[in-house]
């Protein structure tokens, strides 16, 4: 009688996590602060973006032979400029007043004033053109035609691979995929070491211990966990997609569904990863407030290529160093995924990256499943690494 | 039959256990004293795994323990542990789930074991919410859900009301009394005295005294209680010593005078209303045996 598989164990366990964690409010709560956090993005971004593209400039009469060339540069760049004539002193006082974003004046230098700065793309706006019609002034003083001149000195810009048109959208993929990914891992990675204290220190592990062993307690509450993040992945990239198709921000759901395959396939080899160092280290406590310190430097290797994923990728889609570090096991879940999002990995690329991070979590849950066994019926002061790796 | 033999177990330095060895036969009480820190805890945790011994073993109807048989044993630690924020009757399934137990069937031990223990109106809360006396009750219904085959209980009375201390001795000698071994361990003497066929007492990681109450008495010296003349009589007898006297009230004891001499000598003194073998208490004995032992 009362027979019991080691499957049955660790999908009891398995089961009572899931089941817990997801009727729990923290569940919710962290589905929706992420789509709060996605909205205030997008929300930025597109503020950021409408403030950028439009200035309000005055121009003194001496400045006034300028206005056709600003006018034409500004529509020739996208860019909306809006010009009043005013004198210089008028132009001073609507700075100061928040109605001009600059004056520009000659007298007889050129001046171009703002109130505390000027804006970066509007002061390269204005340089160019200052320079240019001042370069065919003294041109066609010495005689040559300015056009001929600026069609021998154009280059034109071409690129080796085919232009993608959809790369806006690749690189915005990219992002919330990092984004996804780095908070699954450091969530459900951290609940993982939270479940583990828990048990430690309501003491109910002994309880459990008795009737199944570590590697099976470990492992349920590891695989229950990680469906709970799988599942937490799923709603949040579906609702992702469906908003983003019906505002028209995503136009190539083609492009979202390889890119949210791959996130769910580096979120399962991360999160195993992450997920034993972590129950690892809460075994190594009998606190919760003793777990912040020995967790923190776990963050570390999620948090690097993170940051490189959201800004170095975006303007460096083949730089060195993130290309390196895609394939280093710790830091590929959330790099080879954005490489990926930004079509820049090749498969044979994102295959050896998968084996190599494979080939780490059996290493990794070999030491973590000797440290949990060691440490988690030991309670008080904090288990030492040499006892915890004995064994 | 569950047989502990020779367990040996060191914590760094200290040693825990030096050779503890005793059996806990079916449908029997054990009680298992000692001071703290003289090893029933650590003995209680090698019998279930938690604990590996240094040397010693183990064995359940004659068989080393493994984790099939350890799946069959219901336990209560001494830290008392459960899941604060889970639902009783969940935890309760949860846990007979854990031992085997298939899903009917474990909800239907949890229902009857929680009416027996009286927190059957509490099912549906969380643990933490529970008094800490009814949480006690949660923990020794865990244990028995699984329908052990043999009860190892960490001190299962501590922090118990009388009623609830009633609730549970009745369930342990339920138990015995169909045929599952229980092994307990307390403080409380006459408890241990009241309830157990036989008790083992351990002092410094050895088991100095093992047998039934009676048996531990037998093995120590004769006292007799004599109510009668309210003088000195015994003073000066060869072979006897005055242990107590109060009032009619004399306690001696013997070595080597028998109390037929001892009766003689009261009744030449006067009238006497009571002789009786003095029966020390578990206490006393406890005592005894462990003063002993550390000498």
């Amino acid at each position: 009688m009362n027979g019991l598989s080691p499957g049955q164990a660790v999908g009891l366990v398995a089961r009572r996590e899931f089941g817990t964690q997801v009727r729990s409010r923290s569940f919710a709560v962290g589905i929706v602060i992420s789509l709060v956090i996605f909205g205030i993005y997008a929300l930025i971004f597109q503020f950021v973006g409408s403030r950028t593209s439009s200035d309000t400039m005055g121009v003194t009469p001496a400045a006034q032979p300028l206005v056709p060339a600003l006018e034409q540069a500004a529509s020739a760049a996208g860019r909306t400029l809006t010009i009043h004539e005013v004198n210089a002193a008028e132009g001073a006082a609507q700075v100061r007043a928040g109605d001009l974003d600059a004056v520009l004046d000659r007298a007889p230098g050129w001046t171009l004033t703002g109130l505390d700065a000027v804006g970066t793309e509007l002061q390269n706006l204005v340089s160019t053109v200052v320079r240019q019609t001042t370069q065919d002034e003294a041109l066609r003083a010495a005689g040559q035609d300015p056009a001929a001149v600026a069609a021998q000195g154009t280059v034109a810009v071409a690129t080796l691979e085919p232009d993608d048109p959809e790369r806006g959208q690749r690189l915005g993929l990219a992002i919330v995929t990092s984004v996804l990914l780095f908070m699954s891992l450091i969530g459900y990675g951290s609940a993982v070491a939270q479940g583990v204290v828990e048990e430690k220190s309501s003491r109910v592990v002994e309880l459990l211990l008795s009737t199944i062993r570590p590697v099976h307690l470990l492992t349920g509450k590891v695989l229950g966990l990680g469906a709970v993040g799988l599942f937490q992945l799923l709603i949040l990239g579906a609702i992702g997609v469906v908003v983003g198709s019906a505002t028209g921000l995503l136009s190539a759901p083609s492009a979202a569904a390889p890119a949210l395959a791959a996130a769910v396939v580096w979120y399962l080899l991360g999160f195993f990863l992450y997920a034993s160092v972590y129950a690892a280290a809460g075994s190594m406590v009998s606190r919760q407030e003793e777990l912040q310190s020995l967790v923190a430097p776990i963050m570390f290797p999620l948090l690097m290529p993170f940051v490189f994923a959201v800004s170095v990728l975006p303007g460096d889609p083949r730089n060195t160093l993130a290309t390196v570090l895609s394939f280093v096991p710790f830091f590929a879940p959330t790099l080879m995924p954005a490489r990926q999002a930004l079509g820049v990995a090749a498969w044979w690329e994102v295959l050896i990256a998968v084996a190599l991070t494979l080939a780490a979590i059996v290493g990794v849950v070999a030491v973590a499943a000797r440290i949990y066994r060691n440490s988690v019926l030991r309670t008080g002061a904090r288990v030492g690494w040499a006892e915890a790796l004995r064994g | 039959m569950l047989e502990v033999g020779g367990l040996e177990k060191r914590f760094g330095r200290r040693t825990a256990l030096a050779g503890v060895t005793f059996d806990v036969r079916p449908g029997e009480v054990f009680g298992f004293v000692g001071s703290n820190g003289a090893g029933k805890t650590t003995t209680m945790r090698i019998v279930l795994g938690v604990l590996a011994a240094d040397a010693g073993e183990v064995r359940w109807q004659g068989r080393p323990v493994d984790a099939d048989v350890r799946r069959r044993i219901g336990y209560m630690p001494e830290e008392r542990g459960l899941y604060p924020k889970m639902r009783v009757g969940e935890q309760l399934t949860y846990l007979a789930r854990l031992h085997g137990v298939p899903a009917a069937e474990a909800e239907r031990a949890v229902r009857s074991w929680t009416e027996r223990l009286g927190v059957a109106e509490r099912l549906r809360d969380e643990v933490q919410k529970l008094s800490l006396g009814n949480q006690q009750r949660v923990q020794l219904a865990a244990a028995l859900v699984h329908a052990p085959e043999l009860l190892v209980l960490d001190e299962p009375f501590s922090g118990l009301d009388p009623t609830a201390v009633e609730v549970m001795s009745a369930v342990l000698r339920g138990k015995a009394d169909e045929g599952v071994p229980v092994i307990f361990s307390s403080h409380q003497l006459d408890l241990v005295e009241r309830l157990c066929d036989r008790v083992g007492i351990i002092a410094a990681g050895r088991m100095v005294a093992v047998g039934t109450v009676e048996e531990l008495r037998s093995g120590g010296v004769e006292r007799i209680d004599v109510v009668g003349p309210e003088s000195d009589w015994a003073a000066g007898l060869a072979g006897v010593t005055v242990v107590a006297r109060e009032g009619r009230r004399t306690r001696v004891e013997l070595s080597g005078s028998s109390d037929q001499e001892v009766l003689a000598a009261a009744l030449a003194a006067g009238p006497v209303h009571e002789f009786a073998p003095y029966r020390p208490p578990l206490t006393e004995l406890y005592r005894d045996v462990v003063s002993g032992g550390a000498a």
